[in-house]
């Protein structure tokens, strides 16, 4: 023991830790870099292509001169492991998906059924669920040609666009987490914002130019095609329920679905044809800046009764009108007249019943009546959907009553 | 070499929330649901009770080491019996600490990580912190304690805004049984009073107030639950995915690009505690070797110590059978056992000896009168 103890003394242990640590980290350290042998994606289009999985997918190789350099790599399998092996092939690299902040769905995938490529990449934590969803349409490869085809300064604009998207147009995020939550709900119910590749010149467009990624090719151009490609975004959502596209609503429709949502804080109105003292046929853009939505669930005789209380504080933008009167000028003037209000008030009520009509008529439940009445009323929903579960929203009658105070 | 009573209640502390933001809330919600958080409230609760049932004999028998005071009161056959259960409940605990490090490691830092690069030296710390005695580890929990306290708070906190607090009700949805299931299947995850039936006669309890463990059980709890409450309501149905709470909160940023370094910190700080958390059971495990085998010197049993450790790692991630079994209903019965029965008995053991001491005391008092008369 006497030995052993001064073998193992405080001085001696030190270096024996030393050596310890010598012989267990150079080995670690002599290994080539991981970026040698994994591939950075930072984005993956999947597509169907004739029953073949298409994907797309967007690398970001380090370089030396500080700028970011996006190659577009593709491959196709029968199942999304397969193409992602081919791809691995191709490189000759891993494809390490711990980066990959994008993942856009084609418009067949949307089709038949987003979690089969979903379960390949979240089973074994490829990608991290706080990545982004979005839908394109056109082929994987355009699309990622499209996006990867940006300078270093521009990189973040598709990352801009769905953030925009994400607070200001569907007003709620669209991670792979919350599109699983969705779809384990009882309602399974999706939201993802649509993304189109455009192959001809257009006003809306977002023209994508920059400098290309290392092809020598112009930017915003295929090599192989003289025509341009462009990014468009319009504002359009797809819904899914159980996992398949349900309906495409329109940026319209999205604006009023906003006006439900709790974290969407900031939205506009228009209100047409005003006509009092101040205003002639005027078209008027009032924004809210402030909103509160009050909601209910309750039963009367069997009945579910759903009220809502919708409350804003509002500011004029904008006054279309072909003449303005002098009066327009005065400062402390006030625009809010009794007309604009009770016009405001109507159009409000309208867009909000409109929403809930495009729901019932569409059978998705955009405005989460399900899971008011679910939590809050458990027991007498459960009774109520065990004659009306498919088409609950039908069923239900809507209370709605609006306030509007002016902002200033 | 005793600790203060602050430093028993820092390390209970600490005990309590070992676990507890490991994978543990995932596998609750699949079998508790939305009341996951009720199972741990309650089995926390009773922790709790058995803590200061345990301190309470610590304290009114604090010349005696563990294996003393049992051998007192059941007599030396008994008293190696439950040190032998005990042994295998902190084997346990230890495989778990083991286990949620290396998951953690190994599914946000490094993929390709060389186990044993990893294990080495973190089985040569908590070697060397117990070789150096139960103090160190108090002292280095103190060092660390408040900066977790802060952390987690902050962690809990900042993800907060997102947690949808309507995912709670109704309570009871799917009824009480779950709950009762889910208690028992998880119930290996609990039992964090257990540990500090090894320290009898390692605590001074100079200028102690029994409230200020009271106090630190209920810190334990509260932010416990406060984790539980974000993480549910966070992630509500896909929480069975979500097998590193902590980390998983942490990064919950809601879709909107974010960068949470600070969170990083707070999670590698917390895994350091892990790393101390399995010193304190490993001293634990230790002690009742010594005791089991009249061990004097500690350098064997920590020998001991690492050998299960290191073959843990390097067997027991290879046999899921193995891992099953081990975390199952073994593990829950062994629970019972060392938290729930053991205690009662020592409690129950010790009033009885005290009131036959009593009663002796008392006829040898009334014998003496008698004479004197």
């Amino acid at each position: 023991m006497k030995k052993l103890k001064s073998i193992f003394s405080p001085r001696k242990l030190i270096v024996w830790l030393f050596i310890l640590v010598l012989m267990l980290t150079v080995p670690e350290i002599t290994k080539p870099a991981m970026s040698q042998t994994e591939a950075i994606v930072t984005m993956l289009c999947v597509e169907k292509k004739d029953d073949k999985i298409d994907i797309a997918t967007t690398v970001l190789t380090p370089s030396q001169d500080k700028k970011a350099n996006y190659e577009v790599f593709t491959g196709e399998g029968k199942t999304l492991a397969d193409a992602v092996s081919n791809v691995s092939l191709t490189i000759g690299k891993n494809m390490g998906f711990a980066q990959c902040e994008i993942l856009a769905l084609g418009e067949n995938i949307c089709d038949t059924g987003v979690m089969s490529t979903l379960d390949y990449l979240t089973r074994t934590k490829k990608v991290d669920r706080n990545a982004t969803l979005v839908t394109f349409t056109g082929e994987a490869k355009d699309f990622a040609q499209v996006v990867s085809d940006v300078s270093d300064k521009k990189s973040l604009k598709l990352e801009t666009i769905i953030n925009y998207d994400q607070r200001y147009i569907i007003a709620q995020d669209s991670s792979i987490e919350t599109f699983y939550k969705g779809y384990y709900s009882d309602i399974s119910l999706g939201i993802i914002p649509k993304l189109e590749v455009k192959n001809e010149e257009s006003p809306d467009a977002i023209e994508v130019q920059g400098q290309s990624s290392g092809t020598g090719s112009e930017a915003g151009q295929m090599p192989q095609t003289q025509s341009k490609k462009y990014l468009l975004n319009d504002g359009k959502t797809l819904a899914f329920k159980n996992g398949k596209k349900a309906v495409e609503i329109d940026v319209d429709t999205i604006k009023k679905v906003n006006l439900f949502l709790k974290d969407s804080k900031n939205g506009n109105v228009t209100v047409e044809n005003v006509n009092d003292d101040l205003y002639s046929d005027a078209s008027i853009v009032f924004s809210f800046v402030n909103k509160k939505l009050d909601t209910k669930s309750s039963f009367k005789n069997g009945v579910p009764k759903y009220d809502i209380s919708f409350e804003a504080e509002f500011i004029i933008d904008e006054v279309i009108q072909e003449n303005p009167t002098p009066e327009f000028l005065k400062r402390n003037k006030d625009f809010f007249t009794k007309e604009a209000v009770r016009r405001l008030k109507e159009q409000i009520k309208d867009d909000l019943e409109e929403t809930i009509a495009y729901c019932v008529a569409h059978n998705v439940d955009l405005i989460d009546v399900y899971r008011t009445f679910h939590h809050k009323n458990y027991k007498e929903f459960e009774k109520y959907l065990k004659e009306r579960k498919e088409n609950y929203l039908d069923g239900i009658d809507y209370e709605i009553s609006v306030k509007v105070t002016t902002a200033y | 070499m005793t600790v203060n009573f602050r430093q028993l209640s820092i390390m209970t502390f600490m005990s309590f929330i070992a676990l507890k933001f490991l994978a543990l809330p995932s596998l609750l919600y699949t079998v508790s649901g939305d009341m996951s958080w009720l199972v741990a409230l309650v089995l926390m609760i009773i922790d709790g009770i058995y803590a200061v049932i345990i301190v309470d004999l610590i304290k009114k028998n604090q010349k005696k080491n563990v294996y003393d005071f049992m051998k007192s009161i059941l007599g030396p056959f008994f008293a190696k019996l439950i040190l032998i259960v005990l042994l295998i409940k902190f084997a346990i605990v230890i495989a778990n600490i083991l286990k949620g490090l290396e998951f953690f490691v190994v599914e946000n830092f490094y993929t390709e990580l060389n186990w044993i690069v990893f294990i080495a030296p973190l089985i040569g710390v908590i070697s060397f912190m117990i070789y150096k005695g139960v103090r160190n580890i108090a002292r280095v929990f103190e060092m660390v304690f408040i900066a977790i306290i802060i952390g987690l708070i902050y962690i809990a906190l900042k993800s907060f805004a997102g947690v949808d607090l309507l995912m709670f009700i109704p309570f009871f949805e799917f009824g009480v049984q779950p709950l009762f299931e889910s208690a028992y299947v998880h119930l290996s995850w609990f039992g964090s009073a257990s540990f500090l039936i090894m320290l009898f006669g390692c605590v001074d309890f100079k200028n102690a107030k029994k409230f200020n463990l009271i106090r630190y059980i209920f810190y334990a709890i509260g932010i416990v639950q406060l984790l539980y409450i974000v993480f549910y309501g966070l992630f509500d149905m896909t929480s069975p995915t979500h097998s590193f709470a902590l980390s998983d909160v942490s990064q919950y940023y809601g879709g909107r690009v974010a960068v949470n370094e600070l969170s990083w910190l707070v999670v590698s700080l917390w895994v350091v505690a892990q790393a101390i958390q399995c010193a304190m059971y490993g001293f634990c495990f230790v002690k009742a070797v010594m005791y089991i085998f009249n061990i004097k010197n500690s350098i064997v049993p920590i020998l001991i110590l690492d050998a299960y450790m290191l073959s843990w790692v390097i067997a027991g991630k290879n046999t899921i059978k193995l891992e099953r079994f081990f975390f199952s209903d073994f593990a829950s019965i062994i629970t019972i056992i060392s938290q729930y029965i053991i205690p009662l008995i020592l409690l129950f053991g010790y009033l009885i000896k005290r009131s036959r001491q009593k009663r002796k005391h008392k006829v040898v008092k009334n014998e003496e009168i008698k004479v004197n008369i």
